[in-house]
C-alpha cells in the first residue's frame, strides 16, 4: 500500500540563506539557517504557514542545529551556532513569545576543545544532550543549569562514563534521547553509533554495520528502535532489547545519496529521511521499503520533520492528514500533507 | 652584501632561433594549438606602465629625522625611544592603555634605550640595527632582503620571524610600505604566461620562456612596464604542484579560454605576490583575474586574503584584488548529483512513482545557487566514473578551529557583500558536511585542463554577456 501526499504549501525563500535545521513543536516550526536570525513559523492556523516572531541575531555565525523535544509540550528549543554558542529558549505561554533563557556556558579547560555540535532535548524539556567535534556527549539539566554527564568515546571509553577528558573520540555528528528517558544514542564521523544508558551512566551497546559518517539518529517513539543514516546513503535500524541490526532501508541504485536528516512519525510506523540529492522519502519501517519520493529541487535537503498531528484541520475543508515538512539549500520551507479520504 | 642578486635569468632572454625551437619541441597535441599561435613574430603588444611609489623617499625622510632626535638624546644624556608600534594591534590600538602600563616594554608604544628590562635592550638594539641597514640601502639605491638582515647578527635577532616582524612593524609604525624601506622578502612566488616584464634598468623577462617552472616573481618595485600582449584571463593558484604541472604544459597558451597568465605564491600569500597581482588589477581592471584554490578553510583565507588583505599588513598600499573572482573549488564541484539513483519507490510493489511537481515549477537550482534565482546555467556534470566523496577528506580538528575563525572574520562586518557571503556558506558547509577536498579533486586523472577550460569560459561569457 502506498502513500500519496500532496505539496501543501512552500513558504519560498524564508531565509536569506540555506536553511540547516528545523524543529516543529505542537503548533509552530522553528527554522534556522546561516544567517544569524532564528524565525518561528506557524503551523497549526494558517495553510501559508505565517510568519510569527523572528529572533534577531540569535548566533552572529549562523545556527546549524535546532532541536525541540519530541512528543515534548513545545515550550524549549535549543540553537547551536557555528561558533559553537548553544542557547536555550523558553516560550512564554501568555504571550506566546519565545525568549532566550539560557547561554550554555563555553569549556573553559584547555583539554576540552570541541565545540558543540549536535543537541537533543529529553520529552520533557528536563534535558538537553550536547555532543561535540571530539567525540563527547555532555548531558545538562536544562532547569538547573548544570553539566551532569558526560559520555566518552574516545579510545578510553567503552564502559566508562567518566567525568575527565580523556581520548579524543570521532566526531559525534548526531544524537537523539528517547522518549522514556532512557537511552542515549550518538552517531560519528568514523561510523560508530552508540547507545548509553542514562540511569547506569553508561555505554551499553556499539552498533556496527554503517562504516561511513552518521549524520543523524533518532530513537522510535516506542523507544523500541533505533534509526541511523549518513554517508552511507541507507538506513540502519536497531532493535534496543539488545542492540541488534534487525533492517536496512536503502534506495536502489549503486551509489545512493547522503542522508542528511530523519525523523520518525508519531505512530512510529514511518521514518522520514531527506537527502543531498534533494529527495525526501517516507519509508514504512515494518515492511522496509520506500512508499513515497519528493523532490523540489535538486538541491541539498538539509532537514526533514515530521509535524506533530493535531486535532483540527488547518482551514476548513482540508483534510486532517499528517504533515511534514523539507527544507534545504533552495532557503525555502515546503510543507506536504498525506492525501486523505477518497 | 647589501645587494640585490641578480639572476641570470633576468639577464638575456634567448634569441629568437631558440624561441621558436624550443616551441616545436615542446609542442602540445595538435588539436589544441591554434594556427594563430603558432608564429611567434606576430605578436600584439599591449604595454602599459607601472605606476611608481615615491613613499622611497618619504621613508629616507622620516628614517633620517628619526636619526636626528636619537643622536640629540645621546648628546645630552637623556633616554632615547625609537616609536614602535604592531600592526596587528592596529585596531584595538589605545594610546591611553598601553602608555599606562610600564610593566614591560612589548605593549607602549615605543622601545627605549635605556630599555626597563634586558628583553627591552634587546629589542632596540635589533631595531635600531634594522633601521641602520633600511638607512643604507635607502641611501645607496639597492634593495635588502629580511633573510640578509637575519643573517647580518643572527645572535641579537634570534630568529627569522622576529626580523620579519619587526620590519612589518617599523613600516607600520613610519607610515610607509616593507618596500619603501628598501627591505623585500626573498621572492616566492612564480609566474608563467604570455606577458613580457620590462624591468627598471632595461631587462626583460617573458614568462612564457622558461615553460615547466615558470618565472621566479620579481619585486613589483623593480618593474617599470608590462606587456600584455593578447591575455584575456590571469589565475592564481594556491599550489605550486598544480601551477607547475599547468605551466609545463603550457596551458596558458592552449586555453580554450585564450591567452592568460599563471601566478602562485606558493601556498599563504606573501606580500610580492599581492602586491604585484594588485598592481595588474589596478593598471588592467577589466582582465579577469581568477584564484584556484583547495576547498577547505586555509584555501578560503588563502583567496581572502588575495582578495581582501590581511590585518598585519593591511597598512601596505595596494595589495589586495577585490574584483578577484572564485573559480573554485566549491563544495558544488565536489558534491555532483548523483546522476543515476533511482527511486526506491519505483521497485515496491504498487507504490507509485515519485509525486508529480506539475502543479508546481520544479526549478533545478544548482547546488550552489544562493545569490539570485537564475537556473542552473551549467549542464549537469555527467561523470560518472567515480562518486565525488571519495577525493574529499575529513575535516580534523584545526580546520574547524580554523573554518570558524574565517567565519568570525567575515562576520566581523556589518554589511557583507555576495562574494563574502558566498565565502560564509561554503565555509558552513563544509563544517556541516565536515568535508575538505584539494584542487585534484576535480582533475581527470591529473588533467585539470578541461575543467579550467569550462569554469574560465563561462565566466568569460559572463562578462561579455552583461557588456
Amino acid at each position: 500500500m502506498s502513500k500519496q501526499y500532496l505539496t501543501l504549501h512552500t513558504v519560498d525563500q524564508a531565509h536569506p540563506t540555506e536553511i540547516f535545521s528545523l524543529a516543529p513543536t505542537p503548533n509552530t516550526l522553528i527554522s534556522a539557517s546561516g544567517s544569524s536570525h532564528l524565525l518561528i513559523h506557524s503551523t497549526t492556523t494558517s495553510p501559508t504557514f505565517p510568519l510569527t516572531q523572528t529572533l534577531s541575531n540569535a548566533h552572529r555565525l549562523g545556527c546549524h542545529h535546532i532541536t525541540t523535544a519530541r512528543g515534548g509540550p513545545g515550550n524549549t528549543f535549543v540553537s547551536v551556532g557555528f561558533g559553537g554558542d548553544t542557547k536555550v529558549w523558553h516560550r512564554n505561554p501568555e504571550t506566546d513569545q519565545w525568549s532566550l533563557y539560557w547561554t550554555l556556558p563555553t569549556p573553559d579547560n584547555k583539554k576540552e576543545k570541541g565545540d558543540v555540535w549536535a543537541v537533543a532535548l529529553s520529552a520533557d524539556e528536563g534535558y538537553l544532550a550536547a555532543t561535540t567535534s571530539d567525540g563527547r556527549i555532555h548531558v545538562w539539566d536544562v532547569l538547573g543549569k548544570a553539566k551532569i554527564q558526560t559520555y566518552e568515546t574516545g579510545a578510553s571509553a567503552g564502559g566508562g562514563g567518566g567525568h575527565d577528558s580523556v581520548g579524543t573520540g570521532s566526531f559525534a555528528m548526531a544524537v537523539d534521547l528517547s522518549r522514556d528517558g532512557k537511552f542515549t544514542a550518538s552517531g560519528h564521523e568514523n561510523g560508530g553509533v552508540y547507545v548509553f544508558n542514562n540511569d547506569a551512566g553508561r555505554m551499553v551497546y556499539s552498533l556496527s554495520g554503517l562504516a561511513k559518517p552518521i549524520r543523524a539518529v533518532a530513537f522510535s517513539p516506542g523507544c523500541k528502535r533505533l534509526a541511523a543514516a549518513g554517508n552511507a546513503g541507507i538506513i540502519a535500524i536497531y532493535d534496543m532489547q539488545h542492540g541488534e541490526h534487525v533492517a536496512n532501508l536503502s534506495a536502489t541504485g549503486t551509489r545512493p545519496a547522503w542522508i542528511t536528516s530523519i525523523d520518525w512519525n508519531d505512530t512510529g510506523e514511518y521514518l522520514l529521511s531527506g537527502s543531498l540529492d534533494g529527495k525526501v522519502r517516507v519509508w514504512d519501517v515494518a515492511r522496509g521499503v520506500c512508499v513515497a519520493t519528493h523532490s523540489e529541487t535538486e538541491s541539498a535537503l538539509w532537514c526533514v520533520r515530521w509535524l506533530p498531528k493535531s486535532e483540527k484541520a488547518l482551514a476548513p475543508g482540508m483534510g486532517k492528514g499528517e504533515m511534514f515538512v523539507a527544507a534545504g539549500a533552495n532557503r525555502s520551507l515546503t510543507f506536504y500533507r498525506e492525501a486523505t479520504g477518497s | 652584501m647589501y645587494f640585490w642578486p641578480i639572476r641570470n635569468q633576468y639577464l638575456h632572454p634567448p634569441s629568437q632561433p631558440t624561441i621558436s625551437n624550443s616551441h616545436e619541441r615542446r609542442s602540445p597535441p595538435l588539436e589544441r594549438l591554434s594556427p594563430v599561435r603558432a608564429s611567434s613574430t606576430r605578436v600584439h603588444h599591449n604595454i602599459v606602465t607601472v605606476p611608481q611609489s615615491h613613499s622611497s623617499d618619504d621613508a629616507l625622510t622620516k628614517i633620517e629625522a628619526l636619526f636626528e632626535t636619537i643622536v640629540d638624546a645621546i648628546s645630552v644624556g637623556s633616554p632615547v625611544a625609537i616609536p614602535y608600534r604592531r600592526s596587528t594591534n592596529a585596531r584595538v590600538f589605545n594610546p591611553i592603555a598601553s602608555a599606562s602600563n610600564p610593566r614591560d616594554g612589548r605593549h607602549m608604544d615605543s622601545v627605549r634605550f635605556p630599555g626597563r628590562n634586558p628583553q627591552e635592550l634587546r629589542r632596540f638594539e635589533a631595531l635600531f640595527r634594522i633601521i641602520e641597514i633600511s638607512h643604507e640601502a635607502l641611501q645607496s639605491g639597492t634593495l635588502v632582503t629580511k633573510r640578509n638582515i637575519y643573517y647580518q647578527n643572527m645572535e641579537l635577532f634570534r630568529s627569522q620571524s622576529v626580523v620579519d616582524e619587526m620590519v612589518d612593524n617599523l613600516a607600520f609604525t613610519l607610515g610607509v610600505g616593507r618596500n619603501d624601506l628598501n627591505i623585500v622578502a626573498t621572492a616566492k612566488g612564480l609566474v608563467a604566461g604570455q606577458v613580457e616584464l620590462i624591468m627598471r634598468g632595461g631587462s626583460r623577462i617573458n614568462c612564457a620562456e622558461i615553460s615547466d617552472s615558470g618565472v621566479l616573481l620579481p619585486s613589483i618595485s623593480a618593474v617599470e612596464k608590462i606587456d600584455f600582449q593578447s591575455v584575456k584571463w590571469l589565475l592564481v593558484i594556491e599550489k605550486e604542484a598544480t601551477f607547475r604541472t599547468l605551466s609545463a604544459s603550457r596551458y596558458y597558451t592552449v586555453s580554450r579560454a585564450g591567452s592568460g597568465i599563471l601566478v602562485t605564491g606558493k601556498g599563504y600569500p606573501d606580500l610580492a605576490t599581492r602586491k604585484f597581482l594588485a598592481t595588474i588589477h589596478s593598471v588592467r581592471p577589466r582582465l579577469l583575474m581568477f584564484a584556484l584554490v583547495d576547498f577547505d578553510p586555509h584555501g578560503i583565507s588563502v583567496l581572502r586574503t588575495y582578495q581582501y588583505g590581511s590585518q598585519r599588513l593591511d597598512h601596505e598600499k595596494r595589495t589586495k584584488v577585490f574584483g578577484l573572482i572564485w573559480l573554485g573549488i566549491r563544495s558544488s564541484d565536489v558534491l555532483l548529483n548523483t546522476v543515476m539513483t533511482q527511486d526506491c519507490s519505483a521497485n515496491s510493489q504498487g507504490s507509485q512513482s515519485s509525486q508529480d511537481l506539475s502543479s508546481q515549477e520544479s526549478i533545478a537550482y544548482s547546488v550552489d545557487a544562493f545569490e539570485d534565482e537564475r537556473p542552473a546555467k551549467r549542464p549537469r556534470n555527467q561523470r560518472t566514473k567515480s562518486h565525488p566523496s571519495d577525493y574529499t577528506a575529513p575535516l580534523n580538528e584545526r580546520d574547524r578551529e580554523k573554518a570558524v575563525s574565517v567565519l568570525r572574520d567575515i562576520c566581523g562586518t556589518t554589511r557583507l557583500d555576495a562574494t563574502e557571503r558566498e565565502h560564509k556558506l561554503e565555509l558552513q558547509r563544509m563544517l556541516i558536511l565536515n568535508i575538505k577536498a584539494e584542487i585534484q579533486a576535480v582533475d581527470d586523472f591529473g588533467d585539470i585542463t578541461n575543467w579550467l577550460d569550462e569554469r574560465l569560459l563561462e565566466h568569460s561569457r559572463d562578462v561579455n554577456s552583461h557588456q
